[in-house]
């Protein structure tokens, strides 16, 4: 993992991650209805979402008040998730560490059921969900004593330019 | 500012010091001084000694790559909003 490129795309699933859950959690559908009759904009991403899921989380469906917002909301998760430098698999793994660090149920339960559905085993899940405690137990300790980073050092520099320049 | 003083590696028992060797293998890194976090980590024991076992055992091969997990520890401090 010395490549910036793969922190940049890891930055990008745990901010999209967040925003999902923000509406999930925060914003449940007896709050904020989602629109009766979607127009056709809103019915082609939903397609879209189907078939990347499996299923439809209902955050999606509350988006639909503005099919313009859903369609670049969605083009934007869609791509921070497809296999790039990290493949879906292990982006899947991130979601479900940040869902379950920042106690969101709705991205939990979403997460797990993806890793799942792309062939991680019970395994591997317990694996994830141990490193997700053992450094939110670390993190606590580390903020307890308010420790100054020392361990900077280890990871080299990546000097490759940005794409495209 | 740190709560606590963080103790040097000499003013630690043997027992511990030898733990810091352990510590230097598992990041790979030949430290001047055992990280802060190891250190606190071996000022008891009790806590420690299965507290580590504990995260190498979630942090080892499986179905995750060591460097898949050293990434997912990364995002969950920083939800955590843990700089250390």
């Amino acid at each position: 993992m010395k490549e910036d490129a793969l922190w940049y795309e890891a930055a990008s699933v745990v901010g999209i991650t967040n925003a999902l859950n923000v509406v999930a959690d925060g914003l449940p559908a007896e709050i904020l209805p989602p629109p009766t009759e979607p127009g056709d904009e809103a019915r082609a991403v939903f397609d879209e979402i189907r078939a990347f899921y499996g299923d439809m989380p209902a955050p999606f469906l509350t988006l639909a008040h503005d099919p313009g917002y859903l369609a670049d909301f969605w083009g934007a998760l869609r791509h921070a998730f497809d296999d790039h430098a990290l493949t879906r698999r292990l982006k899947e793994a991130l979601a479900f560490a940040v869902s379950l660090t920042s106690r969101s149920r709705f991205g939990t339960a979403l997460h797990l059921g993806q890793m799942r559905r792309l062939g991680v085993g019970e395994r591997g899940v317990m694996e994830i969900l141990g490193v997700a405690q053992m450094f939110s137990s670390y993190s606590k300790i580390a903020d307890t004593l308010q420790l100054e980073s020392d361990m900077g050092a280890i990871a080299p520099v990546d000097r490759t330019p940005v794409p495209g320049a | 500012m740190t709560t606590v003083r963080i103790r040097d590696a000499s003013e630690y028992p043997e027992a511990a010091r030898r733990l810091f060797e352990l510590s230097k293998a598992w990041f790979g890194y030949d430290f001047v001084e055992p990280p802060a976090m190891s250190r606190v980590m071996a000022w008891d024991p009790g806590f420690g000694g299965p507290h580590g076992r504990a995260m190498k055992r979630a942090m080892g091969p499986g179905e995750f790559t060591r460097a898949e997990k050293e990434m997912v520890a990364a995002v969950v401090s920083g939800v955590n909003a843990c700089r250390y």
